[in-house]
């Protein structure tokens, strides 16, 4: 009855050579094992990276972890002080020269001692990300940790709003836990992002694609359209391993978009309105939370960290909403009284040195590195160890 | 869950170790079955009663069918009165429903209670083909719902209303059971094609009745063929699934091999391909002649990487679980006739038609006229089951004018013999892109424009990535290769080992992102 075909339980039928044995499985896996451990040391010394006095990461490479933590492994001065942020810290609306790395550096007559290591977008939940996953060489050093309010003025903001939500630096948020409620990607995204985080190979291949490639993947590249109508495909018949320069691209020297040149240079009283903020709750807030265990974090890894709380733009906020604002900010400053963390919540900036709710223009930053530089406290963390 | 994906990973984490943990009791098919619903399970669980469904009816269908003379085979006259018994009672039992319970269920109930009332007459007869009878109106009944349901009722809408008749079919939707979605279930073409195998293969006394109903079932929705084959028959999973799977070394390093070669395939070359075949059929009007043929010449490799792809890794995880599933691909685009081609792609179910609809039609038994139109029929019913479209049938069509035509020459000795093998090669290769136009393209309109201007539009620049050209290029010499007299060069093992990482590198380099697979759809 039964007539089972002679491929049942047996060999399987194969039409192509690609069949490995254990031994060539082994070697195969030996090999590619080395490739991809090797590869991103490797690259570290084949391809220039220029920093210098005032550098930060380029915008258009502000999701490119690896190029990230090879900065601060290798071209950070242990002895220097980094500060960590958003992109108050990295600096909006303003050219190198006018961040407020740049005017502490200025104002101490040093060249490098305080590094810009702010991201663009970087909130405390992926803050968090990068310090846990690309910030690992942030140990046994001095840290500025910068928190900006903005997070805290609405559920959406927090990210704990149900309705999805696209946000910046998916793949530095906690995937799992805590939950994250507007985060709405499939597993398998998730699962992704964690084999990423893990696999040193797998960051630098997404440093190629940011660097090289546009952030598009190598095959997507090929396919770029220039936007024309009709589209015109300018990479079809380029090879892509030329465009590998082996030099990290910088900022462009004259940024249109910041800097007193540019149009975006310019006061919030100029478009803006107050506003009404609906502020969160702390206890139950997901960016406090983890800013928390940043904090946490860092100081379990030795850091010896000074928190920045603000200036959020008061001037900014309407009147019904500023109480809440105020108790919200009273009491992340006695929780950081509490436990015993070095702070300053510089006092709110005069309105025309603001660009919108939390981003000083030029100025703004010289008279905050001027009030940092005057704080007793900051000084004396200054002078510690 | 496709398996190109995390979540597959961590289900095979899971799935592997605890089967092979089980192999020294009888847990191990339950457990299969079990992570079988999961996988199904997890791209909708209510399909899960479908399948469910038509497991249990054709189990059962089988069982009775067992019971009925044939052959050295007596009546079991008390088995076939209780089950005339149980299906008359549940055909009053539904029926009731149907008239007491929301209106919702009715038309559902109605076609249940037909079934069991089939049911009880096929035991009232003892007669095994009426049980034959309701496993083939069952399958092809969910199979038509679901699939054609949608594009029957618009073309028998459009006729009455060019009849001048007042009548108009209900939405297919509207026949739903408690508000349920009608979405075309995943892979239900392959499901039921398998299970249908079973019982005609039973009628025909090919395959023996399967006793253990977990054991049937597993063959049923064994999860990684359950989404797009390859369409397997009863007594070649079936016996696999007595015994545990002997565990050998090779499974592990052979079911690695196919899961590599088919995660390539698919992430690297047909994702890839897609994204340029999309952009040229999205807007055909918008491109010229080389671009539309190109695009063509893409999209038979696009789809041949694809459903390959999910064939090779298929049979690489049965591999891994010690199963053998069947060889679906065979180098279609090396075939040097229509006919060898069709021994060669998507081989289990050109061969589920052959022994299906072909032979039982008659085959090449009853002249050239009847052999002609059964080869018509057959693949008019092929193009038919990739989709309720015109452009399948045309495909279908296609493909069987080029059969009839090129029957008699490829048997000839001149074309044997003097035509140069690459020439015929070529030739097919062209023949079947030009088919696939009608399969790919949106509608027949925008399949006539493609055509048409194929061969009037002007010559501009194509732009397609010459990186996509070179991969195909490299892939199909490849297999120029293996199957000529060089093949020795692909077997030395420094080779082998090369292009194993070559295929992870690339992966890890140039990952054109992921898509569901083309054959998900049919």
């Amino acid at each position: 009855m039964d007539k089972p075909l002679s491929s049942a339980i047996g060999e399987i039928k194969i039409v192509n050579e690609v069949r490995l044995n254990v031994r060539q499985w082994a070697l195969a896996l030996g090999f590619i094992l080395l490739v991809v451990l090797l590869t991103p040391r490797f690259w570290k010394g084949v391809e220039r990276f220029d920093t210098g006095p005032d550098y930060r990461i380029p915008y258009d490479l502000s999701k490119d972890y690896w190029l990230y933590q090879r900065r601060m492994e290798d071209k950070v001065d242990p002895h220097s002080i980094v500060m960590l942020g958003d992109s108050v810290i990295w600096g909006e609306y303003v050219l190198p020269d006018g961040t407020w790395s740049h005017f502490l550096n200025e104002q101490t007559g040093q060249v490098a001692k305080f590094v810009n290591g702010g991201v663009n977008g970087l909130f405390p939940l992926a803050l968090e990300g990068l310090v846990d996953y690309y910030g690992r060489s942030l140990r046994n050093r001095k840290v500025i940790l910068h928190f900006n309010l903005l997070w805290l003025s609405s559920p959406k903001a927090d990210l704990r709003v149900d309705k999805e939500e696209n946000f910046n630096h998916t793949r530095l948020v906690p995937q799992f836990f805590p939950r994250i409620p507007c985060y709405k990607a499939d597993a398998n995204t998730r699962l992704g992002i964690l084999w990423e985080r893990k696999v040193d190979f797998c960051a630098w291949v997404n440093h190629l694609q940011d660097a090289y490639f546009g952030q598009k993947s190598i095959l997507n590249w090929t396919l770029e359209d220039d936007g024309g109508d009709p589209p015109r495909y300018p990479n079809s018949y380029k090879n892509p391993l030329a465009q590998i320069t082996f030099r990290v691209p910088g900022a462009p020297r004259d940024d249109p978009q910041r800097g007193s040149k540019s149009p975006r240079h310019k006061p919030w009283s100029a478009s803006g309105a107050a506003t009404q903020f609906e502020w969160v709750d702390l206890d139950g807030s997901l960016q406090w939370g983890a800013f928390r265990r940043v904090l946490q974090t860092l100081r379990e890894r030795g850091d010896d960290v000074f928190v920045i709380l603000g200036p959020f733009n008061e001037h900014m906020v309407a009147e019904e909403s500023r109480a809440p604002y105020r108790k919200l900010r009273d009491g992340i400053t006695a929780w950081l009284k509490e436990n015993k963390l070095p702070h300053l919540a510089p006092g709110t900036l005069p309105s025309q040195l603001y660009a919108d709710a939390s981003h000083p223009l030029t100025e703004g930053y010289a008279l905050l590195a001027r009030q940092l530089l005057e704080s007793k406290d900051f000084q004396r963390w200054l002078l510690q160890r | 869950m496709l398996f190109h994906t995390w979540p597959f990973l961590v289900f095979m984490l899971i799935v592997l170790p605890v089967f092979y943990s089980l192999r020294h009791t009888r847990w191990w098919i339950p457990w299969l079955m079990a992570a079988s619903y999961f996988f199904y399970g997890w791209w909708n669980p209510y399909y899960l009663l479908l399948v469910f469904y038509s497991t249990v009816l054709d189990f059962f269908l089988v069982a009775l069918m067992d019971q009925c003379p044939s052959e050295g085979k007596k009546v079991d006259d008390a088995v076939l009165k209780r089950a005339f018994l149980a299906s008359t009672a549940a055909a009053v039992v539904i029926l009731a429903v149907a008239c007491l319970g929301p209106p919702t269920l009715r038309p559902s109930m109605v076609g249940l209670a037909l079934i069991f009332l089939l049911m009880a007459w096929g035991a009232f007869k003892g007669n095994r083909r009426i049980w034959l009878l309701i496993s083939l109106v069952n399958n092809l009944a969910l199979l038509l719902f679901f699939k054609y349901g949608h594009f029957a009722v618009e073309n028998l809408n459009a006729l009455f209303v060019w009849l001048h008749a007042a009548w108009k079919l209900p939405e297919p939707s509207t026949l739903m059971p408690f508000g349920f979605p009608y979405v075309l279930p995943v892979g239900i073409s392959f499901f039921t094609f398998q299970s249908l195998s079973y019982t005609i293969d039973f009628y025909f006394g090919n395959v023996e009745r399967e006793r253990n109903f977990l054991r049937f079932a597993t063959f049923v929705c064994f999860f990684p063929q359950l989404m797009a084959g390859p369409i397997e028959r009863a007594r070649q999973l079936l016996p696999q699934l007595r015994e545990f799977p002997p565990i050998r070394l090779q499974n592990f390093t052979d079911g690695l091999s196919l899961f590599l070669v088919g995660l390539f395939k698919k992430l690297a070359v047909a994702n890839y391909l897609a994204f340029y075949v999309e952009r040229v059929y999205d807007n055909p009007k918008a491109f010229g002649a080389p671009a539309l043929m190109l695009a063509t010449f893409a999209f038979a490799w696009q789809i041949f990487f694809d459903f390959s792809g999910y064939t090779d890794m298929a049979r690489g995880v049965a591999r891994l679980l010690g199963f053998n599933l069947i060889l679906n691909f065979n180098n279609p685009y090396l075939a040097t006739g229509l006919g060898d081609f069709w021994t060669r792609w998507h081989i289990s179910l050109s061969t589920w038609f052959r022994d299906y609809v072909y032979i039982p039609l008659g085959g090449n038994q009853r002249g050239v006229f009847n052999t002609y139109r059964n080869l018509l029929f057959t693949f008019l019913l092929s193009g038919l089951w990739h989709g309720a479209a015109w452009t399948f049938l045309i495909w279908g069509a296609l493909h069987a004018l080029g059969v009839m035509a090129t029957r008699e020459l490829e048997r000839s000795t001149f074309y044997r013999d003097q035509v140069p093998r690459l020439l015929k090669q070529l030739g097919v290769f062209a023949f079947v892109c030009f088919a696939w136009v009608f399969f790919r393209a949106e509608s027949l309109d925008d399949a006539r424009l493609i055509v048409r201007r194929i061969f009037t539009a002007v010559w501009s620049d194509p732009q397609i990535p010459a990186l996509m050209l070179g991969l195909v290029a490299l892939i199909w010499l490849y297999q120029f290769m293996y199957e000529s007299k060089y093949r020795g060069i692909l077997q030395a093992g420094f080779v082998r080992v090369g292009l194993a990482v070559f295929m992870v590198l690339y992966l890890f380099l140039f990952s054109a992102g992921g898509g569901a697979f083309i054959y998900f759809q049919f």
